[in-house]
């Protein structure tokens, strides 16, 4: 059979993730706490697990018109959606300028991209998130004006444009398996692989990597600064693992992919949740979470501190 | 759980399927109805040659086998007489100057199959009066008289009943006589044994006659073959009739068949001497078409009488009770589900990407009711739209919704332009619904230039692909006839479609796409093992 080799490697197919795993273990009704990211800001802040400030959300076309004034206040900022996926609809500024002409005042927007962008282009881009084109079920929506983050160090020879972020699937509170986004040129700086961002696999025990690969090829360094790929050990591991077990505490949702950033002054923060993630996370780390998904059902003790689940995790993934 | 799942999928696929058991062998109903014969559209022209003011030619009279309707003669600038006498049907057109033009009659016909089988022993002395030109003898010279008595004498055995004399002399006919077109005379054919179809069936005519049994030589046109019937110019043939039992009986001793005649042959006149000169090329031209017209491929009027008669739970349950209307919208809805079925095959075990979940239902509907190559082609022409219309209004910064609703307008306004303009709407003329589930799928059209933007182009013709792949499936699964009357018929069905999705649903297992995606992987991770065995 054509799957034999997929399934001794212990390969996660979609039907089994959802079978198996979301349907059974992720109850209904915790779903907006992850899919609306407003939700999950109130909840983080309860539980004090840290994310990016939320500077508004947009939740009507009336607070569209004077959408300038307040984005004047920021320097830098990001729009999303608040019930967007795999990063559809975010745009990061990294600069708001204000010219003036004639006594006309004209504010356009630099992206991170350095693309230039009038402010009626942003309120449009806004205008399509509220009326639902992003989001998970059509559905009319809001958007989020958020802090934009800086990238941490550590990142500098390993990212091109914007910011990585660090997914780690947890099961049943206990993180599984984990990479690393790195954003390419040609992922137009976004960390995402269905763009063409490298996907780095993250050894559970001491967050160094074990793999790298860009579009399912294996590759060693950055094709964008050419910095070897394994030579990346992430800092503040044991915190990122913890803060992703304790997503689990806080959401309720058995199998659950938690999007982490390292930032330079606050160490890790909560990013997104995702209810559905993806199974690219397999083909970065070289490896099938079948096998560990089972451990940690059939082996697991239960009723463990957050701690305790990170500490199980990293002796034995 | 498990238990439960496994028992109740089981009752839902195989309920349906007692049920069928109990219909067809307790009730003794038929699953399907009945397939009604195709029947034929006939034309025919014809056109006298030389100054004549009045020319008959013969057309098809009902009879046994042959049903005749909608029956058309262009009678302008004509007077026109038709001579039904009792067993052939003559029509004559007259007119005050010479003819100049062709006169033309069609009409939608009915072929039925004859076959007597047992043809009981017939020892019948004297006819009616009218049968006596049936038994005159044609004149023949003396030395073919001989030649044929001599040849009675060789097969014939005396005091026989005329059946088994009949069937002698169509062995006889059938079989020595060689098929040869170039022998026209049955001088020639008595000589070498070779002859036309219409010398054989003149020779059988007269051996039958010499043995007083009423016969004639009917014409009759064989219908085309499938593959070339369009527009195939059809040509008389001829094979015999002989009163046996007070009955007609067919002989054809050309193609071999004694008391049948297939349903391919319709008969145009029955007897070949009195139109002999009429239909002969010196005097006119004259061209016959033929074909198929499909009316009512099963006989659902019957179906339904057979399962009032059965009076049982499902005579009351039937979709047959309800109005035609009705019943052609259910016969097309009770394919969707069929349709999911292909769906979730398709999406859950093969893993083809599609825009939104029902578009390509929605697709197969639309392809089922207008045609694929129209149906593609629109929806096509809808995709281009919308991408255009996307980059166009842009600009504008519109909300969604009013957006989304002037592509939706557009692609009426295209519908308008198309019924407008296009010579051939027949096919949608009579579904006022067949746009309808295009309209729907034009929602999703805006979501195709959003994933342009966001996941490239090459992931959305895959995704575009594969809805269209899954579209066509359907749409051929669906142009089985058989399979639209079995659910039509049997709606229980449903049921079973049923058990079959949970199974899908339930199934765990990789879907086909997965093997590509994670091929490298497989491939990679089987590298580094081979390379870390190689180390010392």
């Amino acid at each position: 059979m054509i799957f034999r080799d997929l399934h001794e490697m212990g390969i996660l197919g979609i039907n089994n993730r959802v079978g198996r795993y979301i349907l059974r273990h992720n109850k209904r009704e915790n779903y907006p706490l992850v899919d609306d990211k407003v939700l999950t800001a109130e909840r983080a802040s309860a539980w004090g697990i840290a994310m990016p400030e939320n500077y508004l959300v947009v939740q009507n076309y009336g607070s569209l018109k004077n959408l300038q004034y307040k984005l004047m206040n920021y320097e830098s900022f990001v729009i999303k959606p608040a019930n967007g996926s795999q990063g559809n609809g975010i745009i990061v500024f990294k600069e708001v300028i204000k010219e003036e002409k004639d006594g006309e005042v004209r504010i356009l927007c630099r992206r991170s991209n350095d693309k230039l962008m009038d402010i009626e282009e942003v309120k449009h881009h806004v205008s399509g998130i509220l009326s639902g084109l992003y989001s998970l079920s059509g559905q009319s929506d809001s958007a989020i004006i958020q802090a934009k983050i800086d990238k941490h160090p550590v990142f500098n020879n390993f990212s091109y444009g914007g910011i990585p972020d660090i997914r780690v699937i947890v099961f049943e509170g206990f993180p599984v398996m984990s990479m690393v986004r790195l954003p390419t040129k040609s992922s137009d700086g976004k960390a995402n692989l269905h763009q063409g961002a490298i996907g780095a696999g993250l050894n559970l025990k001491d967050g160094s990597t074990n793999n790298a690969v860009i579009r399912n090829q294996v590759i060693d360094t950055h094709p964008d600064t050419g910095y070897k790929i394994n030579g990346l050990q992430l800092p503040f591991w044991r915190e990122i693992l913890e803060l992703a077990a304790q997503c689990y505490d806080m959401v309720e949702l058995g199998y659950l992919g938690a999007d982490i950033v390292l930032t330079p002054d606050q160490g890790p923060i909560l990013l997104e949740l995702n209810a559905r993630p993806g199974l690219a996370i397999q083909i970065a780390n070289l490896s099938g979470l079948v096998p560990r998904l089972e451990k940690i059902q059939h082996e697991a003790p239960r009723n463990l501190l957050a701690k305790d689940r990170v500490d199980f995790s990293m002796n034995n993934f | 759980m498990r238990k439960i799942i496994a028992i109740i999928t089981t009752l839902l696929i195989c309920l349906p399927f007692g049920m069928l058991f109990y219909k067809s062998q307790v009730l003794k109903l038929s699953l399907l109805p009945e397939m009604v014969d195709d029947v034929w559209n006939v034309h025919m022209t014809a056109k006298p040659k030389g100054e004549q003011t009045s020319f008959s030619f013969p057309i098809p009279k009902p009879g046994p086998g042959i049903k005749i309707s909608d029956e058309r003669i262009r009678s302008k600038h004509f007077e026109i007489f038709i001579d039904s006498n009792s067993d052939s049907a003559l029509a004559t057109w007259t007119s005050k100057e010479p003819i100049k033009q062709k006169v033309s009659y069609s009409a939608r016909i009915d072929l039925q199959p004859l076959s007597y089988k047992d043809i009981p022993k017939d020892f019948t002395e004297t006819y009616p009066r009218g049968l006596n030109r049936y038994l005159k003898i044609p004149d023949l010279i003396p030395e073919d008289l001989a030649a044929i008595a001599h040849l009675e004498s060789a097969i014939l055995e005396g005091n026989e009943d005329k059946t088994s004399v009949i069937r002698k002399i169509y062995y006889y006919v059938e079989e020595e006589i060689q098929r040869n077109t170039s022998i026209k005379t049955i001088h020639e054919t008595l000589n070498t044994g070779k002859g036309s179809p219409l010398i054989k069936a003149r020779l059988f005519n007269v051996m039958a006659r010499r043995q007083k049994v009423p016969s004639r030589i009917v014409v009759m046109i064989k219908m085309p073959e499938r593959k070339k019937q369009q527009h195939a110019k059809l040509r008389f043939t001829f094979a015999n009739e002989v009163f046996l039992n007070n009955k007609w009986i067919p002989i054809d001793t050309n193609r071999g068949f004694f008391g049948q005649r297939p349903d391919r042959f319709m008969v145009i006149h029955r007897n070949y001497e009195e139109i002999e000169k009429l239909i002969s090329k010196k005097r006119l031209s004259y061209a016959i078409q033929a074909e198929r017209a499909r009316i009512n491929k099963f006989n659902k009027a019957e179906f339904k009488k057979e399962v009032i008669r059965s009076d049982s739970i499902f005579s009351r349950l039937s979709l047959y009770r309800l109005p035609l209307p009705l019943q052609t919208m259910f016969t097309t809805i009770l394919l969707i589900p069929v349709g999911t079925l292909v769906l979730s095959i398709a999406r859950n075990i093969i893993g083809i990407p599609t825009f939104g979940i029902f578009t390509p239902i929605l697709l197969t509907l639309f392809f089922k009711e207008t045609s694929l190559g129209f149906g593609a082609l629109f929806f096509f022409i809808v995709v281009l739209v919308g991408i255009g219309e996307r980059y166009v209004l842009d600009k504008f910064y519109l909300l969604a919704v009013p957006r989304l609703s002037i592509i939706l307008t557009l692609v009426i306004m295209m519908m308008i332009g198309w019924s407008l303009f296009s010579t051939d709407i027949s096919f949608i003329s009579q579904q006022h619904l067949a746009f309808f589930p295009i309209v729907i799928v034009t929602t999703n059209i805006e979501r195709l230039s959003i994933m342009i933007t966001e996941e490239g182009l090459w992931s959305t013709i895959k995704t575009l692909i594969g809805t269209l792949a899954i579209a066509i499936m359907g749409y051929l699964l669906y142009s089985i006839h058989s399979l639209e009357m079995f659910m039509f018929t049997n709606p229980e069905l449903l049921l079973t479609v049923i058990g079959l999705l949970i199974l899908i649903g339930k199934y765990k297992g990789y879907r086909l796409s997965e093997f590509l995606r994670f091929r490298d992987l497989v491939r990679q991770k089987k590298k580094m093992e081979s390379k870390s065995n190689d180390l010392p």
